[in-house]
């Protein structure tokens, strides 16, 4: 955590940090991990209807230490951003645009985006723009099964065929981010999660199987989940807001120590209890998936394509990662190890009797 | 061939276009949001020409037989007014307009410009309401109504919706004279406009809010609505709307003097209430069975128009955006009478003046 030279940092802990989607799950890692090194002033992006809770504790855990000032506002109204970008520095660009619509998600993601930028640059203080993206952005269609998805890897050129509006909101925020370092300037960074996970998620995630039809299918198996604990996700990101020399640069965010599906479902099985799941080859999931695809297509969207061969390929076929160009660049270590990891995950779960 | 296209990109837009597409002879040729970011994303995901950010430069240069505004109801009214006055066939989503005579105004102009008009009232669309309204027709109620019931439910488990609403006061929802309901309700209004007479003797309106809602941090926002209505004729009409009713429910009920039928929506089913006695301990057992075949059929049905890809998870908007692109390219009548759509925005207005004079909200 202290492999920054403080004298080599983009901005100084007394310059001030602006984190959008501060309350969130790694939102609050992240202004939890600033005040650790010493940030002395971070503004808190929150939506009206955000919880709290996380950050109120964080913030409290290190009450008195740092001025934390919590900004609620809405990321599209362009007043709130610009109120929200006066004197920052560095800005962690969190937020996420859930939206099951695909222009719901777009809005959130992309627009609300365009808006942060646009008014931090008016500003005129920025020195760096973490963008934190996800996985979601990457094809894996065209790859072989184990093949290598580093941040060279194909993106994803069809979002609307995969089905997937969170993926799209995404992938369009990036290209409005490097958009604006292009033409504009912009000193960003985009940092693209795995499978973020950590207390305070209960949540299997969905790279394990799907509950939709009433029970647990369990797809796959051998898989690797490119996972991320929440804490060296955060750090990753701090980093990312902090090192010089690295604006432009895309990095992947996984952990050293990854686990395979079978391996995580069964440690959580282990503790959570016994929970009824069916065991669906990748190859019959694949199969399952064109016959959907193909229904959902000559029938008009009869059935929508929520199961098709992209979505499949990107969630279950299974891929290496690699988190080489973290480690490099940022010089990032893991501070938990995926044995303490999984162990505090499932602490959050009641224990078996 | 009929060149549609839309204005307001947001998250209906793609059932519209999705749902014109379908349609042999309609195309989208254009998009419009003042918004650009949002008008290009919508038209490179559904590979549409036209991109624009300023209506008026769109109709002037597309020319679109037909314009579908899904834009937020605050500029219905004058969009609407716009496309029409530029040529083109309007449909307008719900809320049709903010007032009735915003609403009268539009059908005016339309029935003046001899252009139709639609609003997205789509539940009087699916398949059991047009057979209940066949069945209307045909006499099954053995005469005029006499009561009708609705009930609209809505889960406030969905946050993406009620979430920034709650969030913020300039939320354009909040904007809206009846608040949450405004943008609600139309649906269930709808279908008792379409039996009730024009002329109304009587609307009572109380609406509270849940403690679910309160506990949201709703404040000012009430979610249960209740209305009764009569009209001239003595048809009355009660009207339900609810988030905490569960499970939720999307009825409609239409008794006449001799039979009655129950359309649920949520499960596209229709019951047929027959008004016959059974002799004794028959009453308890024949009717129960009669239901049960009812049943069985709505069961048989609905996999039949499955299994022939006639059902839609979206059919009422598929079904009412082809009626009316088929009115338009034959010169025929709009799909819903103009005479519903402006009883629904008399109802709606009444029925949120007596809620802000009850909560001075």
């Amino acid at each position: 955590m202290d492999n920054v030279d403080a004298r080599a940092q983009v901005a100084t802990p007394g310059d001030l940090v602006l984190v959008t989607g501060a309350s969130g799950f790694i939102g609050a890692k992240v202004v939890e991990h600033l005040l650790e090194r010493g940030w002395k002033k971070i503004r808190c992006f929150v939506r009206p209807s955000s919880k709290r809770g996380r950050l109120d504790e964080v913030i409290a855990r290190f009450g008195g230490q740092a001025e934390v000032e919590i900004f609620v506002g809405d990321l599209l109204s362009p007043d709130d951003c610009a109120r929200a970008s006066r004197d920052v520095c560095i800005a962690y660009h969190l937020a996420a645009g859930f939206d099951k619509s695909f222009a719901g998600a777009f809005m959130n993601s992309a627009v609300a985006t365009r808006n942060l930028m646009d008014a931090l640059l008016a500003d005129g203080h920025l020195r760096r723009f973490v963008n934190v993206s996800s996985f979601a952005v990457y094809s894996n269609l065209e790859m072989n099964r184990g093949a290598l998805l580093d941040e060279s890897a194909p993106l994803e050129t069809s979002p609307q065929e995969r089905h997937d509006a969170y993926g799209f909101g995404k992938l369009k925020q990036e290209q409005l981010v490097q958009r604006y370092g292009q033409q504009r300037g912009l000193p960003h960074v985009i940092l693209r999660p795995g499978t973020v996970f950590g207390p305070g998620k209960k949540d299997l995630t969905g790279r394990i199987g799907i509950d939709t039809f009433g029970f647990f299918i369990h797809i796959g198996g051998s898989n690797l989940l490119p996972l991320s604990y929440v804490d060296n996700c955060a750090d990753a990101i701090v980093l990312a807001g902090l090192v010089p020399g690295i604006d432009g640069e895309i990095f992947n965010v996984v952990d050293d120590q990854l686990l395979s599906s079978r391996a995580f479902l069964k440690a959580y099985k282990r503790r959570v209890g016994p929970l009824f799941s069916l065991r669906l080859p990748y190859a019959i999931a694949y199969a399952l998936s064109w016959l959907w695809e193909n229904y959902s297509r000559k029938s008009h969207g009869q059935l929508p394509p929520a199961f098709n061969r992209r979505r499949c390929t990107a969630e279950w076929k299974g891929n290496r990662y690699s988190n080489q160009k973290l480690h490099a660049l940022l010089g990032w270590t893991p501070r938990v190890g995926i044995d303490e990891a999984m162990e505090r995950f499932l602490s959050q779960f009641p224990e078996r009797h | 061939m009929t060149r549609a296209a839309i204005v307001g990109c947001g998250k209906i837009a793609d059932q519209h276009v999705q749902a014109i597409h379908r349609i042999p002879g309609s195309s989208v040729v254009a998009v419009c949001d003042r918004e650009p970011l949002m008008a290009e994303q919508l038209a490179e995901r559904m590979a549409i020409e036209g991109v624009f950010a300023d209506v008026d430069e769109m109709l002037q240069s597309v020319r679109p037989d037909v314009v579908h505004i899904t834009t937020p109801p605050q500029s219905h009214s004058e969009l609407g007014r716009r496309c029409l006055e530029a040529g083109s066939h309007v449909y307008l989503e719900k809320p049709f307009t903010i007032t009735a005579p915003e609403a009268h105004d539009l059908v005016s102009l339309a029935e003046r410009s001899q252009l139709l008009l639609t609003a997205g009232h789509n539940y009087q669309f699916t398949l059991e309401m047009m057979q209940m309204r066949r069945l209307v027709a045909d006499g099954f109620l053995g005469g005029h109504p006499v009561h009708l019931e609705s009930h609209w439910s809505y889960d406030l488990g969905d946050v993406s919706y009620v979430a920034p609403l709650l969030g913020s006061r300039d939320h354009w929802v909040r904007r809206l004279p009846g608040q949450l309901f405004h943008n609600l309700i139309s649906h269930g209004v709808a279908r008792l406009a379409e039996f009730l007479d024009e002329d109304l003797v009587e609307i009572v309106a109380r609406a509270h809010q849940s403690d679910a809602l309160r506990a949201m941090g709703g404040q000012e926002v009430c979610d249960e609505l209740r209305v009764l209505i009569r009209d001239r004729r003595g048809a009355t009409a009660s009207f339900c709307f609810s988030t905490q009713i569960k499970p939720g429910m999307n009825l409609f009920r239409v008794c006449g003097p001799k039979n009655s039928l129950l359309v649920d929506l949520s499960s596209g089913s229709l019951s047929r209430n027959v008004g016959k006695s059974y002799k004794s301990y028959l009453t308890y057992v024949v009717p129960p069975l009669l239901s049960a075949r009812g049943q069985l059929g709505n069961a048989f049905r609905n996999m039949g128009s499955i299994m022939s890809r006639r059902l839609h998870q979206d059919f009422g908007m598929k079904e009412l955006i082809e009626q009316f692109h088929a009115a338009i390219a034959s010169g025929g009548e709009p799909p819903i009478p103009y005479r519903e759509i402006l009883l629904t925005a008399r109802i709606m207005d009444e029925v949120f003046d007596q809620i802000r004079s009850e909560t001075g909200a």
